[in-house]
Formats: structure tokens, sequence, C-alpha cells
């Protein structure tokens, strides 16, 4: 075939924020499926923070080399397949690059679940990884039940918003920490959320005592650093962590948790990735598909335009206050839905 | 009977490390028991870096309260009771206070069983809350697994000596860490760990990555800060980190503290578990049965270093705050110098 590929290759690592040095588009040749491979027409690219820890060290994958299109979960159009059980034409979610056209292998690739009328960004916003995760965290690894206090950070976004919405629907009462007082409205009178704090100009760990005098049952991580301590001393006796995220942890690398409030109060801190519970997905798109058709859970899907604007979009990822809410991707496919 | 007690009174809470302020050895009037209560004659009083942290404020248990006798574990013996289950001669161990006589609630204490030949020091220094923490630590919390990677800082206190062997009869591997060449000797070549680590003088994340290429399957922590951070960044897939105590971290006082960073928790889906052992006071039983076992098989073997006379106390008591200092196993005062 003769169509072009732009792609954002990883030539040196980022410095701090300065994703722009680090990443350029570029003209990239349209890749050959091997055996096991498919090449996918890029439709979203899904922006994560987990993909800036890519860049920077070997996690559950090896650290992106230098050289590379830019690793990163797509929402994309089977082109070519010799990747038995997906044919040309299907619609997938898995792991590609930052591209117009990417490969995609078995590992980590999926077809869609059945989005139920709803539009394919739903494929990302509600379903996929966010969703997925959302719900492990909050039924497998928290084990949330009714009357318990959540408290979640990074809520206003994609994993948060849900983790918030489906403790809600166990009965627990929620409490959202997110950075600007237009995401906290979001929270309680958009999603439903019990209460929301900015962490930007609130004390979080004065208001969590005032609001949760018998303490904090669950707290969603989904940031660590500077606020985990706060959330600590507020733990309730046999309180449970769980680790999801770390976004904060970028701007402030290092030991954040004083383990003195999670030795005297016996609690659990567990972390947790998605890849490791993938035998889940199936009951949890269930369950969401089921939560977002009665109304009881809404997901939004924060849109950028254009692959060129890739980077632009990613920074907003790690700049507080920055105003995108729930599930960032990027259109690449301008007929996408 | 004498009329006077003396008692380490806490005077002033702690700050950072400096005890000779906050606690004084003064002489008391005799305490009388009242009702429900019985008198002992302290035989031995435990010392434990959780004391400092009672000093201090409340933790699980009320802060003790100022111009108080400091608490602490005694084993001791009756010498008037006001209960009837409890009679003068008893042998009795309960939560005291670091004086030459203590008044105890007598549903509070427990009759020390016949030592079967084994001296009177062995209750607290092996059967005691060192041995049932150690015990439940490995066993309940780090539910370590033969073939399984083990490691356990403070390895030469009381807990960690113990809470090594332990899972050394479940079949892991043990590696301990500790803060001399002495100590390291004494696990390897005494206790049967498999290997040992001087913090003080090794790179303690290096020396681990080198010896678990697989990483760290379940940690009993008992000290945080640096070698802590230095276990956790080897961590196995799905490790368990046994919260037990943080040592190197109590005398910091509100101040910076060196926390542990979570990410390698994260990415390793692994877990850290605080646990104390007034939780699990169901499981001694247990615990006081496999030990009592596994030291008659010659399969545990358990060390007290004891302090004669209750004078010297605080100083003894500072030296659990010391890197490298020489104590090793359950330091224990001995009060009553009779006592065997």
């Amino acid at each position: 075939m003769n169509k072009a590929n732009r792609g954002w290759v990883l030539e040196s690592y980022p410095v701090g924020t300065d994703f722009e040095s680090a990443l350029k588009l570029r003209d990239i040749a349209m890749p050959e499926p091997g055996p096991g491979q498919m090449l996918v027409r890029s439709l979203y690219l899904s922006l994560d923070p987990a993909n800036r820890g890519w860049m920077m060290m070997p996690t559950y994958i090896p650290q992106v080399p230098l050289g590379a299109t830019m690793w990163g979960f797509v929402l994309g159009r089977v082109e070519r397949s010799n990747l038995p059980g997906f044919a040309a034409g299907d619609l997938v979610s898995g792991f590609g690059a930052w591209a117009d056209y990417c490969l995609m292998g078995a590992d980590m690739t999926n077809k869609l679940p059945d989005l139920g009328g709803l539009p394919l960004y739903a494929a990302q916003s509600l379903f996929g990884l966010s969703g997925g995760t959302a719900y492990v965290g909050v039924v497998d690894i928290a084990k949330a039940k009714a009357g318990e206090v959540l408290v979640v950070s990074g809520a206003a976004g994609s994993v948060g918003s849900l983790v918030g919405q489906i403790a809600k629907i166990q009965g627990c009462t929620v409490i959202g920490i997110a950075g600007s007082p237009e995401k906290c409205t979001w929270l309680t009178d958009e999603l439903g959320f019990d209460h929301a704090i900015d962490y930007r100009s609130e004390d979080v760990a004065a208001r969590l005592k005032a609001l949760c005098p018998k303490g904090v049952d669950i707290y969603f991580d989904n940031v660590g650093g500077p606020l985990t301590n706060a959330i600590a001393s507020c733990m309730a006796l046999r309180g449970r962590i769980v680790l999801c995220g770390s976004m904060a942890k970028f701007a402030n690398p290092g030991p954040e948790l004083d383990l003195g409030p999670i030795l005297l109060n016996r609690v659990t801190v567990q972390g947790f990735i998605l890849i490791d519970h993938f035998d889940r997905l199936d009951a949890a798109n269930a369950a969401l598909a089921d939560w977002a058709a009665s109304g009881k859970l809404k997901h939004k899907a924060d849109i950028v335009d254009g692959l060129e604007n890739t980077v632009a979009a990613f920074r907003m990822l790690f700049t507080p206050g920055a105003p995108h809410m729930g599930k960032l991707l990027v259109r690449v496919d301008p007929a996408a839905l | 009977m004498a009329e006077i007690s003396r008692s380490w009174v806490l005077v002033q809470r702690p700050v950072g490390d400096d005890f000779d302020s906050a606690l004084k050895l003064q002489s008391l009037p005799m305490p009388e028991p009242g009702e429900g209560q019985v008198l002992v004659r302290t035989l031995y009083l435990s010392l434990d870096p959780a004391n400092r942290g009672w000093m201090a404020g409340p933790t699980y248990i009320p802060a003790v309260p100022l111009g108080m006798p400091m608490w602490g574990g005694i084993m001791g013996k009756v010498v008037e009771s006001n209960a009837p289950s409890i009679k003068p001669g008893d042998i009795v161990g309960g939560f005291g206070s670091w004086s030459d006589y203590c008044v105890l609630p007598a549903a509070d204490v427990n009759k020390i069983p016949d030592m079967g030949g084994l001296p009177l020091s062995a209750a607290q220094g092996l059967f005691g809350g060192a041995g049932g923490t150690a015990y439940v630590g490995v066993i309940d919390v780090g539910q370590v697994k033969p073939g399984q990677t083990f490691v356990v800082s403070g390895a030469a206190g009381s807990v960690g000596s113990l809470a090594g062997q332990i899972a050394k009869i479940q079949g892991a591997r043990v590696i301990g860490i500790a803060g001399s060449a002495e100590k390291c000797a004494w696990l390897t070549d005494e206790l049967g760990f498999d290997h040992a680590i001087d913090y003080q003088r090794e790179n303690v994340r290096k020396r681990l990555g080198d010896l678990c290429p697989n990483g760290v399957d379940v940690y009993f922590e008992n000290v945080g800060g640096a070698v802590g951070n230095a276990v956790v960044a080897n961590l196995a897939k799905g490790a368990r980190v046994a919260l037990c105590g943080l040592v190197s971290q109590y005398n910091l006082d509100g101040g910076p503290v060196s926390g542990l960073d979570m990410l390698p928790v994260l990415l390793k889906g692994a877990s850290v578990q605080g646990f104390i052992l007034l939780d699990y006071l169901h499981r001694l039983g247990e615990a006081s049965a496999k030990l009592g076992q596994w030291l008659a098989e010659g399969k545990i073997k358990y060390h007290v270093d004891i302090t004669d006379g209750l004078e010297n106390a605080l100083a003894s008591f500072k030296t659990l705050f010391q890197s490298g200092a020489s104590h090793k196993g359950k330091m224990m005062v001995r009060v009553d110098s009779q006592a065997n």
C-alpha cells in the first residue's frame, strides 16, 4: 500500500516534563506484520501516566528503546492480519504505538467488547484498561463493602472517575481528590461522589479528619508521592491502601510513605497491575456495560484531535490543575466516532 | 518486706534519643494491691524498641502517663494476692513497669508454666512476646512457603533471630540483615541463616540483588529506613512484607521520616501488612507449643542478653537504638539478683 505513516519517535529520554525534546513526529515506514502480528490503523491513542514510566525505566515491560516509535495502547482497525482469530476490519484494542499505523501481536491485544450502542471511544473511556483497572481495583483488590469510606486520588482521571462511581455502586461513601475546583465540582455534581477535595488549595489531612471521624477504610492511590502520607495518617484500623498509579512521583521521586501509621493501624498496602488480572476483563466489561446502561455509571472521554497534538496532550497529564477530565484520548483518524 | 520500690519514672516525653532526660530512677513507696490485684516482686524486665513509642504518645495502647513508672513486660513472683486464682509464690508474667515491685490486675497476668528444666528467662527469650511475634509474623502474615527467599532485618534482635530460624524450619532460604560482623557471624554460624548482610559495611541493595536474582518473596521488616528500601527494591512478584517494627525511625520524633518508596510495591503487585501481636493473642498457644517442640528438637536456638540490676535498665535500653551495639537476642534486665 502507499499510505503514509507518521509516528512519534523516542529520540532521547525525557528530562522532567520536556517531552517535546524527547519525542519527535516523524514520517516513518509502514511496518510489515510478521507471523502472529497485525497491521492496525490507529483510530484513537490512549494516553496514560504509565507511558512516562515506560520511557524512564524497565517496569513490567522493558524500557522503551531510543529510536522506537513510542509505545502505547491503541484503539484501532485491523488492516492486515497474520494473527489467527483477527481479520481485516476487526476493531481491536491493544499494545501498539503512537503512530497512524502500528503493529500489534497477541500479547495484550483484545477484540472490543459489545459496546451496546455506545460510541467507539467508550472502548477506552468505559471499557478497556481504565474500566478494567477500576473494576478490579475496587472489587477484587480493595474488596469495597457497603458502608465503608473510600478515598480516591487522581479522582478526575480515567481510572479515578470510574473507581469512585464503582465504589458508590458498592455502597461506599466516596471522597475524591483532584486538582481544581472544576474537577471537584464534576465529581460531586456529575458523578455522584459524596465529597471532593482540591489538593492544591486545601489541607487534605485536615479535611479528611473532619469528613471521616472514624477514619478512611480504603485509599485508592492513583498518584503516590506527597499525598500518600497525608492520607495514611487518616486510615481506619485495618484499612487498605490500593496502589494503582504513581503519577505524582515523577515530580517527587523517592521514598514517600511513613510506615508508622501503617504499623499502628495494621493497614494493608497492596500494589496491583491490571496485566496480572486480565482473566477478569470479561466480568469487568459485563458489569461496566450493565452499570452504564442503567445510568449508574458515567464515562467521559477527553478527546484531542490529531496525532500531531499527542505530545502537547500527554503533557497535560503531568500538569497539576490542567483541564482534562476522564479518559484522555488522541483521535488519530478524523473519521473515528 | 521492703517499704521502698524503685521505679524508672517517665518524667517527660523523650525528645529524639534523649532518654536520660525522660526517665529517672526514683524511690517510691511500696505499691499496695487493690481489689482483684496482685503485688509482684519483679524478677525480669523485658526491654523492647516498642517501649519508645509508648513513652511518646498513644499507639495501639494509651501513652504512658507522665509522672508514672514506665511500662514494660515483666516476669515476677507474687508477693501478695487479692485474687483467689493467684497465690503468693506463683511465678507470673504480665504488663508491669520498670520497677522493683509491680501491682497488676490478676485478670491480666498469666502464670508461667513449669519451664521443664529451662531457665525462667526462656519464658521471655523464646516463649513470650518475641517468640509469639516471630511465629505469627512468619506463619500468619508472611505466609512463607518452602523454597521461597525470606529476608529479615534487625535479624540479631529478639524477634528477628527467631523469625529467621522459623522461616528456615518452613523450608525457606533465609537472609538476615544486622549491624555488625559479629552479629552476622552469629546468624550464619550459630542460627543457621543461609546468608547475613552487615548493613553498616555493605551495600544491602546490591548484595541482595546478587544473592536473590529472582527477588525476595517475604520480607520481615523490623527496621524501616534505608534498609527497608534496599530490600523493597529487590521484591519478587507478589511479595509479602510483614511490617513488624521500624526501629530505625522511632527516635525521629515527627521530623522528616525516612519513608518507604512504594513504587516497587506497586510494580511487583506486592503487599505490606502492618501487624501487632495483640491482634494474634489467640495464636500464642500454638506458637509456644511449636517453639518448645523445635527447641527440644534442636531446630531453634534463642539468646537472652541479660543486664543485672534495675539501675542499669536505662543504659541497656539506649543500646537498642545504637547501630552495631553488641547486644543480641532478647534484651532483659534481671531485677532480682536471685532470678535464674
